[in-house]
């Protein structure tokens, strides 16, 4: 455990990286008060702002790091092509395996990983997307290893969340701490709403002219439930909750009190399970009955698709680069975290005597429930993992530590000091194209030396920067946009001066103000 | 009433306003220059300063600029000045007040006499002056009687914000910023949230229309229009006579625009001129109608 982590901002002497050099600055200039004065006014823009997650019963502001993070243009695209790159190969494999399932017949994976896999629903078998899209929006986590080169943790095809923190960060950070922004040339956060309502209205049933698109919530009691109210108040949409749906004939509709509505395209940010109790689980209060059948009937189109979850199983995780070659004949361009398969006895056996050096996750879960970190485990849970991963060896995955990379993050008292950093890139797929948001949302794991970044485990977040280092500080690509300046009819003076009380500027009211004092007034002048 | 009173009403409705408006605008300019730099600093200060009707000279960086508009007291184009002549106007009708009011509008007057917009983040000592104008504006809507003063006041206000909303959509900020800009002019007059859910595309020619022709959304010109005629008719209702002129100035304006076919983006430009320069008329109409009826002195013995 002796690896140094690779940090993202000072090189190994200590002076910072030539390309964070003018963020290093000016955060050193602003010294520990300085910074602790603007983590209070960032606590208070948050507060006040309701910028929140719900953790067990609280409602909390999500901690967001002052120190954003920066990545260069070619990290980025590195990064954007491997994202691309992975979804494609995730989306094949998806619709292979809720179709023909040629994979599973090419031994390329075996059929029982599958099938086992508690988010594979049969239910989904044969429903068609009008664009072939399964996975509308997608959320692949990276970390950066010792080396710098970043590797996929995992993936999320269900309903990541984060993004509107992604977005919320970038606002707050400008807001309290605008300085940092002096170096560099950010690129834009701000199109996601709208590029994601356009690849849901891009997945709407084909006959449909003007779909329809709704944002389906389980209600404010999720932990999620800001970013639900975010995204639909942002791309313009209703917010439902499941009792505000119904369906007739195959065709989901709204309650309105102008009569029901049809709903074409229903971005669902619950869970499988409780999607239909029809087909899922019976005792769903929170889905819709009816509405999988409105999907298989071509009716309605839900995002993310049934069943995504088995791609993002962990037990899955490790033949994604397999995928990658099967599927698209290419090399995978972001590595794999090395992932030992628990149900095969030998490396069972070979993981079970070095658990301490390893983390063991549940294959399906996600949020960072369940894991355990085999440096910092007891010996007693040493044991009580062991004991599981015997019992329901389909139901683990073992990984060696790694070590994230580190950021600079300000901690108690305005000081500033290292912190593992993973980066979560938030991307939507239209059915033509994949859009991965520059930047995505970092996370951070804030007590020193942790490596559990999720949320619900005490984790920050930062703003992450995409660097748009091709073009200078204050270009304008095209310089006819300097006529912009003068306006077509230029605003004639009776219109644009000021209009102002008149007593504003009268002497007369000096006068009145100094005899209203009934000081020694100058005598007013004697008119002649 | 006073035709003094009067006229501090008009007045104070107007300042508050003019205060509001341009912290609302001067937070979002910042936060634009701030977020995207593809437009040069000072370029962008001077395009906010001539909407504003200020001095552009050596005004470079965003903090400048937020040190210009924030401004002092004898301007009362800056928020410090305009703060200053509401409050100013507010003293001279205290006693017409609810204390409530005057007391909100005091704390907003300190708060930035006592410097704390100068802080590196404006955004937050933006907020605090914003908060406590739209404090203001509150008690004034549920403590004050309806009566001639309420009127004026509106009046005041509805004649400022179509002159501000034209400023704003003077400045441009879709053009210098194609992607955020259109959002961040809507935020400036409290609109994007409104604007979302209408399911328009975020174009500047949609956003403009928006600002300027909408008729449920409150700080449009059209709504503007139809309140200050409102108010008018509330005037005339309570038996103020004089007001004749000043009904058909902002009448002829509203349905100008209530009634326009849908107009390309020259016919809104025109539209955003013409309810400028009406609201200008209207101001000088009822200056000269109510505040300044200058009566022959006549010296008898």
């Amino acid at each position: 455990m002796a690896i140094t982590p690779f940090d993202e901002m000072l090189l190994p002497d200590g002076s910072p990286r030539p390309t964070q050099e003018g963020m290093y600055e000016t955060l050193t200039g602003l010294g520990s008060e300085g910074l602790s004065e603007r983590a209070r006014q960032r606590d208070a823009y948050l507060d006040r702002h309701g910028i929140t997650f719900t953790l067990g019963e609280r409602e909390r502001p999500l901690p967001m790091d002052l120190v954003p993070r920066l990545l260069t243009s070619d990290e980025w695209t590195h990064i954007e092509a491997g994202v691309k790159q992975r979804l494609r190969a995730l989306e094949a494999f998806l619709s292979d395996i809720y179709g023909p399932g040629q994979v599973m017949l090419d031994r390329l994976i075996p059929r029982k990983l599958v099938t086992t896999s508690s988010h594979f629903h049969r239910q989904a078998w044969g429903i068609e997307t009008p664009n072939n899209v399964r996975i509308h929006v997608s959320g692949i986590d990276l970390i950066r290893d010792e080396a710098g080169a970043f590797r996929v943790l995992e993936d999320n095809l269900r309903n990541p969340s984060g993004v509107s923190y992604v977005l919320e960060n970038r606002r707050t950070l400008a807001h309290v701490l605008p300085e940092v922004f002096t170096h560099h040339r950010v690129r834009s956060v701000s199109e996601y709403p709208e590029r994601l309502l356009e690849a849901l209205r891009a997945a709407a049933p084909a006959e449909v002219r003007h779909p329809t698109v709704v944002v389906l919530t389980p209600g404010v009691h999720n932990s999620a439930h800001y970013e639900h109210a975010f995204l639909a108040r942002n791309m313009g949409v209703e917010l439902v909750e499941g009792r505000d749906l119904y369906c007739r004939d195959n065709q989901v509709w709204m309650r309105t009190t102008s009569g029901p509505e049809p709903v074409h395209v229903i971005y669902r940010r619950i869970d499988d399970e409780f999607l239909d109790p029809v087909h899922l689980r019976g005792d769903s209060v929170l889905g819709v009955p009816g509405i999988i059948n409105a999907s298989r009937a071509g009716q309605v189109t839900i995002a993310n698709a049934i069943g995504n979850g088995v791609a993002d199983d962990k037990a899955v995780y490790p033949f994604v680069p397999a995928f990658i070659r099967y599927y698209l004949n290419e090399e995978p361009i972001l590595p794999n975290v090395d992932t030992y398969d628990l149900s095969d006895p030998d490396q069972r056996t070979w993981v079970l005597g070095r658990l301490e050096q390893m983390v063991v996750k549940p294959s399906d879960a996600s949020g960072g429930y369940g894991l355990m970190m085999g440096p910092s485990a007891t010996d007693e849970q040493l044991a009580n993992v062991a004991q599981e991963v015997q019992a329901n060896p389909r139901g683990w995955i073992a990984q060696p530590v790694v070590t994230f990379s580190t950021c600079p993050t300000v901690v108690d008292g305005g000081v500033l000091a290292p912190r593992h950093v993973d980066l979560r890139p938030f991307a939507i797929n239209d059915g033509t194209q994949i859009f991965v948001l520059p930047g995505g949302l970092s996370r951070v794991a804030l007590p020193e030396g942790s490596l559990v970044v999720n949320s619900s485990q005490g984790g920050g977040s930062k703003d992450t920067w995409v660097i748009d280092d091709t073009t200078p500080l204050g270009y304008l690509p095209d310089a006819a946009q300097y006529d912009l300046m003068t306006p077509p009819q230029p605003v004639p003076e009776e219109v644009s001066r000021r209009h102002d009380a008149p007593a504003m500027h009268d002497d007369r009211m000096v006068q009145q103000e100094r005899q209203q004092q009934q000081t020694a007034a100058p005598a007013m002048e004697q008119p002649c | 009433m006073l035709s003094r009173i009067a006229e501090s009403f008009f007045w104070l409705g107007r300042y508050v306003e003019r205060a509001e408006a341009t912290a609302r605008l001067l937070a979002e300019h910042h936060q634009l220059m701030v977020e995207d730099r593809s437009v040069p600093e000072p370029w962008a200060c001077r395009v906010l300063l001539d909407g504003l009707s200020m001095p552009t000279a050596g005004v470079e960086t965003p903090h400048a600029l937020v040190r210009a508009v924030v401004g002092g007291e004898l301007d009362s184009a800056t928020i410090t000045g305009a703060v200053s002549a509401a409050r100013l106007n507010a003293r001279a009708i205290r006693d017409s007040l609810s204390q409530d009011t005057f007391e909100a509008l005091n704390s907003a007057h300190l708060a930035l006499s006592r410097g704390i917009a100068f802080t590196a983040s404006p955004g937050v000592a933006l907020h605090r002056v914003l908060e406590r104008l739209l404090v203001v504006n509150g008690i004034v809507d549920w403590t004050m009687p309806r009566d001639e003063a309420y009127h004026f006041m509106v009046l005041g206000r509805e004649l400022e914000r179509i002159d501000m909303v034209g400023r704003l959509l003077g400045i441009r900020l879709s053009e210098l910023w194609p992607s955020s800009g259109p959002p961040a002019a809507l935020r400036a007059a409290g609109a994007l949230s409104a604007y979302l859910r209408t399911g328009q595309p975020m174009t500047a020619n949609e956003v403009r229309r928006f600002l300027v022709l909408d008729p449920a959304f409150p700080r449009s010109m059209l709504c503007c229009a139809a309140d200050a005629e409102e108010a008018v008719r509330g005037l005339q209702r309570l038996g103020v006579s004089e007001s004749g002129h000043l009904l058909r100035e902002v009448g002829m304006l509203r349905s100008q625009l209530e009634y326009a076919d849908t107009p390309t983006a020259d016919q809104v430009e025109y539209f955003v001129a013409d309810a400028r320069r009406a609201a200008v008329r209207a101001s000088d109409e009822i200056d000269r109608a109510f505040f300044r009826q200058h009566g022959t002195i006549v010296w008898s013995h």
